[in-house]
């Protein structure tokens, strides 16, 4: 099915990404970008409630099926993408991101909400392998990241190898092959243990939009949904959940002991992508509930985290954790909505955070009663690695560093996205409902 | 069936504290700025009607002859099998401690109006008491662990940041984060519970035992054990048992009113609370009833030891208050409940204002001497004579080392993992700069910042913030 929604959506982003490009002046880029952004939000909250109201029209054109919003799970991931894009584009400082660097990230949201627009194999290779090469195009304009463009390359170009393989193996139908070359190329590009080694060097040095933009959206996630669900074999989906929940430990227990700002983060998101392949590969509707709820509030929290930072970072400079040197009295708003972004990310009550750690956690114990202990100790040390970011970002000193608190731009997309995690978080089953009954398909025997 | 004005009572107990935290929040990150009365008013307001809608519940329980009266909300969300509810249960054991929760915040609130008076923090102190109060509320009245574990993050996250309320300091902060620590890695055995509880029971909800409401026993020994023990570690980190306890007298760094609702009278408390609510599984799990003996019964003996040899009083009434909470958790592994539940009241009264008056210390002293006309006497003579004379020496040096405890778990145990960790984390750049061909110290800690110009930008202000 194709979602009109989606592809409106995907226009208008790349439409803005256009004119960003050509604007010479990195504040009027910005300005440009964050409007054209706003603009996406609106439309897709409109085709959300059109769709609710009108009961989920669809239509047959050409030989396509056409709908406003894709049916089931999807049908709020075109709202959260365009959320995460005005995030984005909004609080990505000025010195790091000249008008280039946010085209591509406005073009790498516009892939993102195209790729929920199709469910065609050919069209997710085809998507995946061009997210891949904007970020790439990104990265290699900087001398001082040329090192992480070639670790990058010699990741993702396997990972969109074996996505076009899938695509094609699938065409043949040869649905094992197609699943393990999938499963392959999604581990790469989730940065799942032990082929995550492109991504912490990203995370630390990549402007961090670029890096939400490209991680956030979890196309992985979706190309999983889209491809694989009900067709892993039971042997394989328990590996996969393993393998997720060992990425999740690891990768939370690294996180707690770094001393970098940028490299603690990319271990959180790891870990919570790790969270989300465990719960996608369990065979209770609870748990994978869970994961997709975890797939939403890492692109709204955990990228509001991210983008505070970097607002931070801009202000200060590098972020270090060695010791406490900011201060909450002179940036109280920014400390405030890093903090609750940084705990909505780990389960703060009341948040969608708490609903998804919740869901993924009770649903783990039917089939992996062990495995969930292994969950609840990763989110534990999530915990830990936020409040430690917190404390030395935001206190441990009196000093005035000439340091601002949150313009009205960085304001207002923090609110936003605040609000949708508190209005989800408050009404849960309405975005459960929204995912239907059965999120995913049961898995196939084995 | 429980009329609607005692359910709508039952929840404002809850909810007034929650709107307290809306009133307070929500128009601050919009820009409102309070005066500072406006602030005690909207607290002070929400506690005593918090009290009142207490008081309301526990006559309307007494006059029946219920055994709890509960109030379901509905279900906050529901997926397959499992549904997380709003339910809540006024019982002989919630309904008093919800009340005096309620009354010692409120008190607490009114005492720091001038305590904080034009302290920079003013709103963050009462919006943190806020919060915590709703996040009290909630363990106390919570209908299943589910609540519970929402509530009990609330109170944790509260503490951690109010010890670091003195935040342009950095042993406050440092503190904040050590207990903050402690109360996640203990928080494991809580969610544990609640996930073992639903694998073996499929449900944590409250059920009916003698003399109050109490989780189901898992039906096996085994299971049951597993439980009680999660719950007992969970107990142990909120409550600062041994050797878990470090944290304790260094989060009286915090503001003395909140040291004093914290520490000396509630969040320390529900610890025990949780024991209490457990005691079906207690009683299906003898190894777990001993273990809470002795873990209690070492904490005592630890905390009177190390408590006598500290040299300041807020040091001092934390070991006393662990003393107290470690006889706590033995009168609950023998099984007397009331006993138990009277301690509580008693103790947590008691310590909150010793607390609070503790920063008058040493005029308080001076009137007790005037008094009595002379110098008032040494205390602790009877461990002196209990102490044979060889061992006192090293006993005073083990208390003043505090058992050696925070050596064996900051050093040993924290210390040993993130060694590991960072070894592994050495050998994951290693393998990032072999795979880019550079130079392996590229990817080091540290080595970052001389090498991305661009990433400093901005730190005068001025281009990287716009």
């Amino acid at each position: 099915m194709i979602s009109i929604a989606s592809l409106f959506t995907a226009a208008i982003l790349l439409i803005t990404a256009r004119i960003v490009t050509g604007t010479t002046d990195p504040a009027l880029a910005r300005h440009r970008a964050s409007w054209g952004a706003t603009i996406a939000l609106a439309v897709a909250v409109i085709f959300l409630v059109l769709d609710v109201l009108s009961g989920h029209p669809t239509s047959r054109v050409l030989g396509f099926d056409i709908g406003v919003l894709p049916y089931g799970l999807l049908a709020p991931t075109n709202l959260v993408t365009c959320a995460l894009g005005l995030l984005t584009v909004s609080m990505s400082p000025l010195a790091t991101h000249p008008p280039a660097t946010l085209g591509r990230i406005l073009v790498l949201l516009a892939i993102a909400v195209a790729f929920i627009a199709t469910q065609s194999a050919a069209a997710l290779a085809l998507l995946w392998g061009l997210s891949g090469w904007v970020a790439w195009r990104e990265l290699r304009s900087k001398t001082e990241t040329h090192a992480t463009a070639r670790l990058f390359a010699r990741f993702q170009v396997p990972s969109t190898v074996l996505m076009l393989a899938g695509g094609v193996l699938f065409a043949v139908d040869a649905p094992l092959p197609a699943v393990i070359v999938c499963l392959l190329s999604i581990a790469i590009r989730e940065a799942t243990i032990p082929v995550h080694g492109w991504f912490p060097t990203f995370v630390q040095r990549a402007p961090l939009g670029l890096v939400v933009a490209f991680i956030a959206p979890q196309l992985g996630v979706y190309a999983h949904v889209l491809l694989l669900s009900g067709i892993v074999p039971v042997g394989l989906a328990h590996g996969v959940a393993i393998l997720g929940a060992v990425t999740a430990v690891l990768a939370a227990g690294l996180g707690v002991v770094q001393s970098d700002a940028r490299r603690a983060l990319a271990f959180l998101v790891m870990s919570q992508t790790g969270l989300v392949a465990f719960g996608l590969e369990n065979a209770s509707i609870v748990a994978r509930s869970g994961a997709l709820v975890t797939w939403q509030v890492l692109a709204l929290a955990t990228s509001g985290f991210a983008m505070t930072m970097a607002a931070l970072e801009a202000r200060r400079g590098t972020l270090s954790l060695r010791a406490a040197s900011g201060s909450f009295e002179r940036t109280p708003r920014m400390a405030v909505a890093f903090l609750f972004l940084g705990f909505a990310s780990v389960g703060l009550p009341l948040t969608l955070g708490f609903v998804a750690e919740d869901l993924l956690v009770q649903g783990s114990s039917a089939e992996f009663p062990l495995m969930g202990f292994a969950l609840i100790i990763a989110t534990a040390f999530n915990g830990m690695t936020v409040m430690r970011c917190f404390f030395a970002l935001f206190s441990g000193t009196r000093k005035h560093q000439g340091e601002r608190d949150l313009t009205r731009r960085e304001s207002w997309a923090l609110t936003v996205v605040m609000a949708l995690l508190l209005v989800a978080g408050a009404v849960p089953n309405r975005l459960l409902r929204l995912q239907g009954d059965n999120p995913i398909e049961q898995r196939a025997p084995d | 069936m429980t009329p609607v004005w005692i359910q709508f009572a039952m929840t404002l107990i809850v909810g007034l504290p929650a709107l307290a935290v809306v009133l307070l929040a929500l128009p601050s990150w919009f820009g409102v700025r309070f005066r500072e009365n406006t602030i005690v008013v909207v607290l002070g307001a929400a506690f005593t009607g918090a009290l009142l809608a207490t008081l309301t519940v526990f006559v309307a329980l007494l006059c029946g002859d219920a055994q709890a009266i509960e109030t379901n909300l509905g279900a906050w969300f529901n997926v397959g099998h499992y549904e997380f509810e709003w339910r809540f249960v006024g019982d002989r054991l919630s309904l008093p401690f919800a009340g005096f929760s309620a009354m010692l915040i409120g008190l607490v609130g009114a005492f720091s109006r001038r305590y904080l008076h034009r302290e920079e923090g003013f709103l963050r102190f009462f919006l943190m008491l806020a919060i915590f109060g709703t996040g009290v509320e909630l363990v106390v009245l919570a209908g299943s662990i589910d609540l519970v574990f929402f509530g009990w993050e609330l109170v944790g996250l509260t503490s951690a940041l109010l010890i670091g309320f003195y935040h342009d300091r950095p042993k406050p902060v440092e503190h904040g984060l050590r207990a903050f620590v402690t109360y996640r890695l203990c928080d494991i055995g809580l969610l544990g519970a609640a996930v073992w509880l639903h694998h073996t029971v499929g449900h944590s909800a409250l059920v009916a035992d003698d003399p109050w409401l109490g989780f189901a026993a898992p039906p096996g020994v085994r299971d049951a054990t597993l439980v009680g023990l999660l719950l007992l570690w969970a107990s142990m980190g909120k409550s600062a048992q041994a050797p878990l306890g470090g944290w304790l007298p260094r989060a009286m760094e915090g503001p003395t009113n909140s040291s004093a609702i914290f520490y000396g009278a509630i969040s320390i408390h529900l610890g025990p609370y949780l024991l209490l609510r457990s005691a079906p599984i207690l009683e299906s799990a003898p190894l777990v009833a001993y273990a809470v003996i002795a873990i209690g019964a070492a904490t005592a003996i630890h905390a009177t030891f190390v408590g006598n040899a500290q040299t300041d009083i807020k040091c001092a009434l934390a070991y006393a208050s662990m003393t107290q909470v470690g006889l706590i958790f033995v009168e609950i592994g023998l099984g007397f409940r009331y006993l138990a539940l009277a301690h509580i009241i008693g103790h947590a009264t008691l310590r909150s204002l010793q607390v609070l008056r503790s920063p008058s210390l040493l005029h308080d002293h001076q009137h007790l001497e005037q008094a009595m006309g002379g110098t008032l006497p040494r205390t602790g003579r009877h461990i002196e004579r209990l102490v044979p004379k060889p061992l006192q020496p090293w006993l005073y040096r083990m208390a003043l080392e505090r058992g050696y405890f925070d050596t064996l778990l900051v050093d040993g145990v924290a210390g040993g993992f993130r060694r590991l960790v960072l070894g592994v984390d050495r050998a994951d750049r290693r393998v990032s700069a072999w795979i880019t061909g550079e130079d392996p110290a590229a990817h080091e800690p540290g080595e970052r910042e001389g090498r991305d110009p661009d990433r400093r930008t901005g730190s005068s202000g001025e281009e990287g913030e716009r």
